[in-house]
């Protein structure tokens, strides 16, 4: 008899076993599909005409905002790509209404638009307008990176993102705040605590993993798809900042640390020479920019930025960077006319050139070319007197956008490998007698220029 | 099915038929010795999987629950948040929290558990007669307070009334008697209770036993279910004495939706409010400034110096941009520091602002704030003489100011409630401002010459703002009632400003001189300080002048003020040496002779007028001897 109710037991735990298995089983089933947020991407059998849910998301979020004033304009890479491919069907059929839903209805998670926070009058009725309307709202806030440069500040935080989901589509209204520089930044989208992960394939947003900066563009009012939407005027251009969008904040924090343990120089030259460089660097930003070609802060300069997010007073010049593949021959030409005469020029395209002009109250401006290599960068050195070369090598890098001296201007994204290259560990501890020949850690011998060339590589003027 | 035999074994078994199938099984299995173990085997090995991958499913849930916990603190990459992602959360998981309250009355012992701690047990003889009061948190169940009244004795329900009404509301109160607490229990306090919802205790008798747990002010307002009010009731349950805000029954607005302004030039100027922690003041400021015509309330920012909570609480119940701000230093320099960090902070936050207006907290903003600005502001855009445009005229009293179409060109910058240009500031004003340790105010600082390098304000006659603060760093009652409380402030609503362009550095020039053509000379030999030392007239221009004999030469100007009892502490309103205000409803100009160019328009027949300051220190002693 003992046998039998063993078994009995043994056979009834069994069965209560399998249940379980088979529950959790089920259950980790769905927590998976979930993690990898399938959720939204498994309703999209749906076929292209004017009742997709994109379309009606985007028609009921389009009506929202235009009721309630809200001032947005359609940032979506998907669609612009879209619109700017069909850009003369877009213009000329703005008010004919079409028989084919071809641009709103294209297959994707989430429309994309963007806010411009310093237009919006009446910030508070709108969310329950769209919630009332059926959309389920999702608002992300943080701290104002506006403020993070002045001592102590804190304050109500600024909405960075809004994500409205109705049904199986979700709007994503990135917020584009108005930034010193004349320049527009969205903030990133980072959720905190409390927020649902599972509202959203967050992964797939196409704003919002990094922050960033956008030049502010000109708007247009155009009908797609039947809808009146707010457009970038040339969206080539909004589209081709997408991906070079990438903001990264000066570090406010440790400039303050760093100032209060070397103090800063607040004597009226170090004053007069802040104010001299920032107007030679925003004279040659523009100057650079009228041409198209891209920079960024190299040397002291972007050690400047980097360590106390000002200009170094006893550096005496402004360094910029530029890609030798962005070399333009009219760039000396265009120095002069801006009033900046070519000092020196070191070097010649193909290697090692550097130029220098001579900017107001004895300030030097100093242009580096930057050559590619398989693993690395650099950029030469021209010893004017001996005809010595030198090469500063560094590891590659990207460029992000940044604020200095009241402009949007590139820094290597990966700012502590270049600096650390250039100046080295010790980057911290301010250097006065710097031998460019000798002191940064990533330089080397380069030769010497051939006699017969020195015409040509070393011109001083 | 197919291979399966009925075993010949049980087949004849006729009775055992009703076995069930499972029978069948089994003795078809104690048969087979092997294939049972084999079985039995699976089964534990089977049973052993479930029970550590349960385990392990438990131990997982445990993780996410405490990564959960961990991450409501510090926020994180959504990558890295998603990727830890263990399981499902639960939404708002904060139950509504429940006390439970235990209480006990009886004539010898009165006893209180809160959540079954015991927070008060009295059993003592001949002690603790009347009415126990323990006042806990309502959000946390802690106790805050603990009192008892012995209501046997008279006065006692006094002290009680008195305890309750300082109880904030919300709060979780808890009544108990011990013995005897109704008779002196008077009305006062019996309304008292009955208003906070006790039925019994208003109808207490004697050595009845009463216990009570309410809680104080629970009866919410019903607001309409509005944006509006959800600020309101944020703010209600925050704080208190703020007049009628929270008042359930037509509580005072919170919008005010002033008429637009018609071609509003200053629509997109930003406005920093300056504020400390004087939050009554601030909530006067923030009305008066709301209600002015054309302010547009998201251009506002209040710049708290400190981590204030009621400042802030009134900012938000207005729906405006609050930022607090870490004192530095002490005194003046403090508050210069807040200017500097405020001033930049608003042109961060508004790159593309050409201006800025600064206000104060202990500012009334005039309801035509903002048209005055807007009639005027392109001066600052034309106009590279001036240093900016204040709404405060320095000697604009109630006897001494009259037209509020008029304004003035003065050397002195006012500050109370003025414009900033971007560029002074960016370019000049910030980058030399004073550092923490010069205890230096920071308007004194922009007086000084080396600052305002000869430019000027432009102010209106008639203030459009009036200084109401009491309490503050360089204010006290005396003070503010000799000097500001008599400020004239304009109360008409959309004055059309008067000839604006003739306050251009040379249009004003030949406006004064027109003015000096036509006033009329006064008696020089009367006594200026005299009434009847102007004519009884109404709308008449007149002249006196008096002795002033270098630029910086204020000594009879001083008097002069001191008796026309106008600012007389420092020299202000001046412009090149001539001041501008109304007496007896006629404007009075006031020329120093002979530093002001304007001397020239001194008839040769007349002595300028020369005041004696009072003796100076050296009288002291003869005062004292004289007592």
């Amino acid at each position: 008899m003992s046998r039998i109710s063993k078994n009995v037991i043994l056979a009834v735990l069994t069965l209560t076993s399998s249940a379980f298995l088979l529950f959790q089983l089920y259950y980790y089933k769905h927590y998976l599909s979930a993690k990898n947020g399938t959720g939204l991407s498994k309703s999209k059998g749906n076929r292209v005409g004017f009742d997709s849910m994109q379309w009606r998301a985007v028609k009921k979020f389009i009506m929202v905002t235009s009721s309630q004033n809200v001032p947005v304009f359609l940032t979506d890479p998907l669609i612009l790509g879209l619109v700017s491919k069909n850009f003369e069907q877009v213009k000329n059929t703005s008010h004919v209404s079409t028989s084919e839903c071809q641009f709103f209805c294209v297959p994707r998670d989430f429309t994309a638009f963007a806010l411009q926070y310093h237009l919006w009058k009446n910030e508070e009725g709108w969310f329950r307008i769209a919630e009332n309307m059926g959309f389920q709202c999702l608002k992300i806030e943080n701290k104002d990176p506006r403020l993070d440069g002045i001592d102590s500040l804190s304050g109500t935080e600024i909405p960075l993102h809004y994500i409205c989901k109705l049904a199986t589509h979700a709007i994503h209204l990135v917020v584009f705040h108005e930034r010193s520089g004349n320049y527009l930044w969205h903030g990133r989208l980072r959720l905190k605590g409390h927020i649902d992960r599972k509202f959203v394939p967050f992964r797939k947003l196409q704003f919002g993993r990094y922050p960033g900066a956008f030049d502010r563009p000109e708007l247009q009012q155009v009908t797609i798809d039947g809808l009146e939407v707010l457009i970038p005027k040339d969206p080539g251009h909004f589209l081709e900042e997408i991906p070079h969008s990438r903001f990264i904040e000066c570090r406010y924090k440790e400039a303050r640390a760093f100032l209060q343990q070397y103090l800063d120089d607040n004597t009226v030259e170090a004053m007069a020479f802040r104010k001299s460089a920032k107007e030679l660097l925003q004279l040659a930003a523009k100057t650079l920019k009228k041409l198209g070609i891209r920079f960024w802060l190299s040397s002291g300069t972007c050690l400047g930025w980097y360590r106390q997010c000002s200009i170094i007073p006893y550096s005496k010049d402004v360094d910029l960077g530029i890609f030798i593949q962005d070399y333009k021959s009219d760039i000396i030409l265009a120095f002069q006319d801006a009033g900046l005469p070519l000092k020196h020029k070191f070097g010649k395209v193909e290697d090692s050139l550097e130029l220098s002009f001579q900017g107001k109250d004895d300030v030097k401006l100093d242009i580096f070319f930057f050559y590619e290599e398989t693993d690395h960068m650099w950029n030469g050195g021209t010893q004017a007197k001996t005809g010595k070369k030198f090469k500063y090598l560094f590891p590659k890098f990207t460029l992000c956008w940044t604020e200095f001296a009241d402009m949007k201007v590139h820094v290597p994204c990966e700012t502590i490998e270049y600096i650390e290259a250039n100046y080295g560990k010790t980057w911290k501890i301010p250097v006065k007698t710097w031998d460019w020949k000798s002191s940064p850690p990533n330089v080397q011998p380069n030769g010497i220029w051939p006699i017969s060339e020195w015409d040509e590589v070393i011109q001083l003027y | 099915m197919d291979d399966w035999k009925p075993s010949p074994l049980i087949k004849p078994f006729g009775a055992r038929k009703k076995r069930s199938w499972y029978l069948t099984w089994k003795y078809k299995l104690t048969n087979q010795r092997a294939l049972r173990r084999f079985c039995q085997t699976g089964a534990v090995l089977f049973l052993l999987v479930t029970v550590i991958v349960n385990i392990k499913l438990i131990l997982d849930t445990r993780r996410a629950i405490s990564e959960a916990n961990e991450d409501s603190e510090p926020e994180q990459d959504y990558d890295e948040a998603l990727g830890r992602l263990e399981s499902p959360r639960r939404r708002g998981s904060s139950p509504r929290r429940v006390l439970d309250v235990e209480v006990y009355s009886s004539r010898s012992k009165v006893y209180v558990a809160v959540d079954g701690t015991t927070v008060l047990e009295d059993e003592a003889r001949e002690q603790g007669r009347g009415i126990h009061v323990i006042v806990l948190n309502q959000a946390t169940g802690h106790v805050m307070a603990k009192r008892v009244f012995d209501t046997y004795s008279p006065h006692e329900d006094e002290a009680m009334v008195l305890f309750l009404n300082m109880v904030a509301p919300g709060r979780v109160l808890i009544c108990t008697v011990k013995d005897e607490g109704s008779f002196h229990l008077k009305d006062t306090a019996k309304a008292l209770l009955r208003s906070l919802g006790s039925q019994a205790g208003p109808a207490l008798g004697w050595r009845d036993t009463w216990a009570f747990v309410g809680r104080k002010g629970e009866a919410e307002c019903h607001w309409a279910d509005t944006e509006l009010n959800r600020r309101r009731r944020r703010f209600c349950s925050k704080v208190e004495g703020y007049g009628s805000v929270c008042s359930c029954k037509d509580p005072t607005p919170i919008e005010f939706s002033p008429d637009p302004l018609p071609d509003n030039k200053v629509l997109n100027v930003p406005v920093a409010v300056i504020a400390g922690n004087r939050p009554n003041y601030l909530y006067r400021m923030l009305r008066s400034l709301l209600s002015a015509q054309g302010v547009s309330p998201q251009m506002i920012t209040v710049f708290i110096d400190g981590y204030y909570e009621e400042p802030m609480d009134v900012v938000a119940l207005f729906g405006l941009r609050g930022i607090q701000h870490t004192p530095i230093s002490i005194k003046n320099a403090r508050v210069s520091q807040h200017y500097k960090a405020s001033l930049t902070a608003t042109f961060n936050l508004f790159p593309e602002a050409k201006f800025a207006v600064v206000l104060e907290e202990d500012l009334d903003i005039a309801v035509d704030f903002f048209s005055f600005l807007s009639q005027s502001i392109h001066l600052l855009e034309e106009d590279d003489s001036l240093y900016c445009i204040s709404a405060w005229n320095d000697q604009g009293y109630e006897h001494t100011a009259e037209d509020p179409a008029l304004l003035y060109r003065v050397e002195t910058m006012p500050g109370l409630g003025w414009v900033l240009r971007k560029s002074l500031y960016k370019e000049e004003l910030e980058p030399k401002w004073p550092t923490p340790e010069k205890l230096w105010d920071w308007d004194m600082w922009m007086r000084m010459p080396e600052q305002r390098r000869g430019r000027e304000c432009i102010i209106p006659d008639v203030s459009r703002s009036y200084h109401f603060g009491i309490v503050g760093l360089n204010m006290n009652g005396y003070f503010h009632e000799a000097y500001f409380k008599k400020h004239k402030f304009n109360t008409v609503p959309g004055v059309q400003l008067r000839n604006v362009d003739s306050l251009k550095k040379e249009a004003y020039e030949v406006e004064i001189h027109r003015l000096l053509s036509e006033a009329k000379v006064l008696d020089h030999s009367k006594n200026p300080c005299e009434d009847s030392f102007l004519p009884d007239t109404e709308g008449h221009t007149y002249v006196a002048f008096i002795r002033m004999e270098k630029d910086d030469d204020f000594t009879t100007w001083t008097q002069l003020a001191k008796c026309l009892h106008i600012w007389d502490l420092d020299v202000r309103g001046n412009h090149r040496g001539l001041w501008r205000i109304f007496r007896k409803k006629n404007h009075f100009l006031v020329v120093g002779f002979p530093a002001s160019p304007y001397s020239v328009k001194k008839p040769p027949s007349v002595t300028p007028i020369f005041l004696e300051p009072p003796p100076k220190e050296e009288g002291a002693p003869g005062a004292a001897e004289q007592t």
